[in-house]
């Protein structure tokens, strides 16, 4: 057996497969489908101050190898995740790395949910700060593509927290190495990237957009060439550690974003089509590393060959 | 909440019904004796993957002891024709059985079934199951459309069938049917299920509020994760809000709704 085990700085994991926030839900509604103890990590979906009730539906579409989706981070609030026993409390009982994703309309936002989590931050393995949602009007990708706002965001968290601190990166961007830059040099100990990217789809019959909120955000197969290219850049650029993701269905998927840069790895649309594919996943970069000969995946980090 | 398993399943038999209807047997001796009335199942396309998502099929009928479960499909799209051709002895994934389904009939209430389209494979075990003998009434565009009628009849069951163009049973529509039923004003602790189409769905509430009762209706709506965790497959229900209102997961709240809480836009 390979060493899968990662040190994503100040974060460590078993192993480097981390569920992708918005795609398993606050964990307990695949607990009957996936082995928790099995995962580097989950993500929670995105918490803000506020409950949401998220865009109207039609919320997603499947297209050619991907979806599009257009959720709105419905959530129940800070509030409630941290009191009602089917979130925080029973988080804590899992034997996983526990990432809490949060969003919000205006820095106050991030902040003040950053503080609260503080506070309760038992159980609690590191924030992840989504910056880079399509689907919501303020906050999201609108501050994500403004270095200004990132690192205002970022160092309002930053002081806000001692957990780790990880920041999602929108692909939507010109240039991925300035915000890398931009959110390490504000105090993110780990970056993550992709989110989704910005698309549309029509139907032609009806002549109608296939999601109510007309735009959403793409995700699946379909998104990883461009990923792993936004994972190479930003690795080249900045020396802290990188969770890849984007179209991740296999262990060879896995293994193109380590060789790209990245240190572990999110898995979000194929958990829909196949819960089992997280232990499946580890269990194939075992046998790649075999395969490369390597003890350790560390070894294969950024180890792409020129 | 109930327990879900992720099976790989065999295809034992898949066949044409009639039109564009299909019934497929599986052996699937982990989810079969799970299933409760109106629960669904969540199915991957083999030999489909850059079609990611799985598609969402209520349970027609299980045979526990068996192990077999019997999803009958309307082939519309990508996925469902693809699963048509599909020979005995190919694999597929289900995820199940998920969702809330029908509150099942006590002795002392006289169920009523009213089905369109597949909702008559969403409601036969219902009607199968229920202690006391259903009226279960079908309906649909043209005979073609009414689906199982044989297999109705076969339970002790008053089975009465409406066709839009008359070329089946009554001439008209299935809510019809219910509304004679209800005039009767016979019936001990009537119980509403229904299945099908939006509009019959907001009909039979209607009717059934008209009479004082609520119905159980169930829903469809596209799905991702089929097991609340994605949030792609909300409908607005009534709630304690300011608004009034708020998106429950068709997926784990429902398929089946309180016709009392649907909230129609
Ligand atoms: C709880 C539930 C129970 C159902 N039970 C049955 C049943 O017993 N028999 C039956 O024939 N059909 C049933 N349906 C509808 C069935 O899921 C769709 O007909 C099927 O997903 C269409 O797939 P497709 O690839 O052929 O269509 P496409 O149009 O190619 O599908 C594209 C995408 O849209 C989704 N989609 C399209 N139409 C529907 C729909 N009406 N409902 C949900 N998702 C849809 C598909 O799942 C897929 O993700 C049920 C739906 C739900 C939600
Ligand atoms: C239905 C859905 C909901 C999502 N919700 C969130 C979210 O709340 N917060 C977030 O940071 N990313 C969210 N994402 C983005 C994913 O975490 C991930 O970055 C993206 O989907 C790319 O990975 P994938 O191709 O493996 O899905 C969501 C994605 C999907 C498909
Ligand atoms: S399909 Fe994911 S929450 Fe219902």
């Amino acid at each position: 057996m390979a060493d899968l085990r990662v040190e994503l700085g100040p974060l460590s994991l078993r192993n480097p497969v981390i569920a992708a926030s918005g795609t398993f839900g606050y964990g307990r509604e695949y607990r009957d489908l996936v082995a928790l103890d099995s995962l580097g990590g989950i993500v929670v979906k995105g918490v803000s101050p506020f409950s949401s009730p998220g865009n109207p539906p039609p919320r997603t579409a499947e297209v050619e190898a991907g979806m599009l989706n257009a959720i709105g981070l419905q959530n129940p609030g800070i509030d409630k995740f941290v009191a009602d026993p089917e979130y925080l409390p029973w988080l804590r009982t899992v034997n996983t790395a526990v990432i809490v994703n949060i969003w919000g309309r205006t820095v106050e936002d991030y902040v003040l949910v950053a503080e609260r989590l503080e506070a309760e931050k038992s159980g609690i393995a590191a924030l992840e700060i989504n910056i880079s949602c399509p689907n919501i009007k303020e906050g999201g990708i609108g501050f994500g593509t403004d270095l200004g706002m990132v690192e205002q965001v970022v160092g309002r968290v930053r002081r806000a927290t001692t957990l780790p601190l990880i920041t999602k990166l929108s692909p939507n961007v010109s240039r991925i190495a300035d915000f890398a830059r931009c959110a390490v040099d504000a105090g993110s100990d780990i970056l993550s990237l992709i989110n989704t990217l910005p698309a549309m789809a029509i139907d032609v019959e009806s002549r109608k957009p296939r999601l109510a909120n007309v735009t959403g955000g793409l995700s699946g197969p379909a998104i990883k060439p461009v990923a792993v290219k936004l994972v190479y850049e930003a690795a080249q650029a900045v020396e802290a550690p990188i969770i890849g993701m984007g179209g991740i269905v296999s262990a060879e998927d896995a293994a193109e974003f380590i060789l790209a840069g990245a240190s572990a790895v999110g898995v979000g649309t194929a958990i829909f089509a196949d819960p089992q594919c997280l232990s499946r996943i580890v269990e194939g970069l075992d046998l790649y590393c075999r395969r490369q000969g390597v003890d350790a995946l560390a070894e294969l980090v950024g180890a792409v060959k020129f | 909440m109930a327990e879900k398993r992720q099976e790989k399943s065999l295809i034992r038999n898949n066949r044409r019904l009639q039109g564009d209807y299909c019934q497929v047997d599986l052996e699937s001796p982990g989810i079969a004796p799970l299933v409760a009335p109106g629960q669904f199942v969540h199915v991957k396309m083999p030999n489909l993957e850059h079609r990611i998502l799985r598609r969402p099929f209520s349970v027609y009928d299980t045979d526990p002891k068996d192990g077999r479960l019997s999803i009958v499909y309307k082939v519309i799209g990508l996925g469902t024709a693809h699963l048509a051709t599909l020979k005995p002895g190919t694999e597929l994934d289900l995820l199940g059985p998920l969702g809330v389904g029908f509150t099942p009939p006590r002795p002392e209430q006289t169920p009523i079934v009213v089905a369109g389209g597949y909702g008559c494979a969403a409601t036969y075990l219902l009607a199968r199951q229920s202690p006391v003998p259903a009226y279960c009434l079908l309906g649909g565009r043209s005979a073609d459309d009414l689906l199982l009628v044989e297999e109705f009849k076969q339970l002790d069951a008053q089975v009465e069938l409406a066709t839009d163009d008359g070329s089946r049973g009554r001439r008209g529509l299935v809510t019809e049917l219910l509304e004679e039923l209800l005039a009767r004003g016979d019936l001990r602790n009537p119980q509403i299920y229904a299945c099908g189409p939006v509009g019959m769905l907001k009909a039979v509430g209607r009717i059934a509020h008209q009479s004082g009762l609520v119905a159980e209706i169930s829903l469809d709506h596209a799905m991702c994760c089929g097991v609340g965790a994605c949030f792609a497959c909300v409908v607005k229900v009534k709630a304690d809000t300011p608004a009034g209102w708020d998106y429950a997961r068709t997926c784990v709240e429902g398929p089946v709704f309180r016709s009392d809480q649907a909230v129609w836009e």
